[in-house]
């Protein structure tokens, strides 16, 4: 008794059990690949079994609050909520079989209804041997009513195989090798272990179509199947069916990879906000290094002393800031650069009048300077000319006087000469100065 | 591992909990990959998939019939030991699969330009003895 109330207990694992109905896949828990078991909800409406999710968070070192959800990475802030009643019931809904279908039990069921199942209606499931010495288990139908083991050997009266007590009824029912069965289709008696055999090559055997995939219900036997597949619609249409088949596999397939990348693309652009906020946090220190102008850095600093900001939009903000300040900089620097231009020009100009202003007064000068020394010496030359023609003892005098006759021979052979003017202005310029 | 897998990858070697094995090919023009096909590791923890396995390229020599290389990559290293934040216990989330672990791995492969290994290439593959999942790697650039 003991024993049996111990297995009734055990609670039977839900995600081993082997899933014979279809179900959305949305119902499929994306930690443990099975249909939700016990789920709950996280605050970004994904939802996971709570076993997993115990789990995940168990290995899980920097605490339940800052656990972020397994698949999109925002906060969980530790809050946990139930999941409609209706997403349990469509969970619990779905076809399993029996655990125990390698025992014998063929029994399908909703999974919701699977641990009453195996606690109180399985016959399949083995339990202890009643007797203490014996370590083998037995299938609860098998059970003797007088609770002694089962598990001593029998001879089979037949085949002379030795057989397990509590496998008897069995062998002799369904696997004794003497055992003997008439094929339904020629009447021939054979083996009821090779009966398989037999039908897959007695003409007499009925048959499908083999167009019964397409929905062909016929069912012939052989000799007769051959001339029904000649004229059989569905077999001509077969080859299309198949055709058809075939690309709405690969579509589905196509469809399938695509929304799998879509789910890979779609992490990785939600992992960028958290690079730029790491990106943030590295930037100011980074700039620090070079040359800043201290106003361009801080509406930075007030924004990440503000934790209500979010930070990435602080980030974009904080450059796109930057990149204003940057901008008005350079906007000043050309200002600067024609007024400094326009400047220098005009210094240039300034300058160059006033030594154009010199120059003229410095000309003027040498001028009147030069006509001066042309008064003074005429009187001088005149001297020497009459010295001259007075007598040739002055013959010193004249050599010296020679080198200087050319000049003002030439300045007085021609009229139109400077040298001419100059006397003339000479003249005038004497009485001024 | 249910249904077909994605184009490019192909399960070699999965009869156990233990180890699987995947061959991945590059399936854009990427002239750093192609005609190539790559091995890939993965063995599983007890506490798969709450955490990572260790997933790395094993090579097979050039003369054998199905030659595997280490493809040359700036965050794999010589010794087949890839530098992925997904597959870092801090990376990691158990709604990953071998699949989408493979799809990663194969983006980041086919996003890759650069004909380099990581820094300090040589170093690390003769003095590493620890598994890759106790290395801190820095995760320098941006989405990898
Ligand atoms: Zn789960
Ligand atoms: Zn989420
Ligand atoms: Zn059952
Ligand atoms: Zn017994
Ligand atoms: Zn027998
Ligand atoms: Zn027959
Ligand atoms: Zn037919």
């Amino acid at each position: 008794m003991m024993d049996l109330d111990r297995e009734s207990e055990e609670l039977v694992d839900l995600r081993t059990l082997d899933y014979v109905s279809k179900y959305d896949e949305h119902l499929m828990c994306p930690i443990c690949h099975c249909p939700f078991i016990r789920p709950v909800r996280l605050q970004c409406d994904h939802v996971f079994c709570q076993k997993c999710l115990n789990s995940a968070i168990t290995s899980f070192d920097a605490g339940l609050q800052n656990f972020p959800c397994p698949s999109c990475r925002t906060s969980t802030n530790g809050i946990f909520m139930n999941v409609p009643r209706l997403l349990l019931n469509m969970c619990d809904d779905i076809r399993v079989k029996c655990p125990f279908s390698e025992e014998g039990c063929m029994e399908i069921l909703p999974r919701g209804h699977v641990q009453s199942h195996v606690d109180k209606y399985c016959e399949y499931r083995p339990i202890h041997c009643p007797e203490q010495a014996c370590d083998k288990k037995t299938r609860k139908k098998n059970m003797s009513p007088d609770r002694r083991c089962l598990h001593g050997l029998t001879r089979c009266g037949t085949c002379g195989e030795d057989v397990m007590e509590q496998d008897l009824e069995d062998h002799t029912r369904e696997l004794c090798l003497s055992l003997r069965t008439t094929c339904p289709g020629c009447a021939a008696t054979v083996f009821r272990n090779s009966l398989k055999e037999h039908i897959d090559t007695c003409p007499e055997a009925v048959h499908p179509c083999s167009a019964s995939k397409f929905g062909c219900a016929a069912k012939l036997k052989r000799v007769d199947l051959g001339f029904h597949e000649q004229n059989c619609p569905l077999i001509t249409m077969g080859p299309f069916f198949e055709a058809q088949n075939s690309r709405i596999d690969s579509l589905d397939m196509t469809i399938r990879h695509l929304r799998q990348r879509n789910e890979i693309l779609e992490e990785a652009v939600s992992k960028i906000p958290s690079t730029l906020v790491d990106a943030a946090q590295l930037l100011p220190e980074g700039r620090s290094v070079s040359p800043t102008r201290p106003h361009s850095r801080s509406p930075s600093q007030t924004r990440a002393s503000d934790p209500s900001v979010d930070r990435s939009s602080g980030m974009s903000s904080y450059l796109l800031s930057l990149h204003e300040a940057l901008r008005e900089e350079v906007a000043g620097l050309s200002l600067a650069l024609t007024d400094l231009d326009a400047r220098a020009s005009m210094a240039v100009m300034n300058e160059s009048l006033r030594i154009k202003e010199d120059m003229a007064h410095t000309n003027s000068a040498v001028n009147s300077i030069r006509m001066q020394i042309h008064w003074l010496m005429n009187p001088r030359l005149h001297q020497g000319q009459r010295a001259a023609s007075a007598g040739p003892g002055a013959t010193r005098g004249t050599s010296t006087l020679g080198l200087t006759s050319p000049n003002a021979g030439s300045s007085n052979a021609h009229p139109s000469g400077p040298g001419s003017r100059g006397l003339s202005d000479s003249g005038r310029e004497g009485t001024k100065l | 591992m249910q249904g077909h897998l994605p184009p490019g990858i192909s399960i070699v070697k999965s009869e156990n909990f233990e180890e699987w094995q995947m061959d991945i090919k590059v399936l854009d023009a990427n002239p750093l990959y192609q005609n190539e096909i790559y091995r890939l590791k993965f063995t599983f923890g007890s506490k798969y998939p709450i955490e990572p396995p260790e997933v790395q390229f094993i090579e097979i020599p050039r003369s054998s019939e199905t030659p595997r290389p280490i493809p040359i990559h700036p965050h794999i290293y010589s010794n087949g030991i890839i530098c992925l934040d997904l597959l870092s216990s801090a990376g990691w989330s158990p709604v990953q699969t071998v699949e989408s672990v493979c799809m990663s791995i194969q983006s980041m492969l086919t996003a890759n330009t650069r004909n380099e290994r990581p820094p300090g290439d040589s170093d690390f593959v003769s003095y590493n003895r620890r598994r890759p999942r106790d290395i801190n790697f820095f995760y320098d650039d941006d989405n990898v």
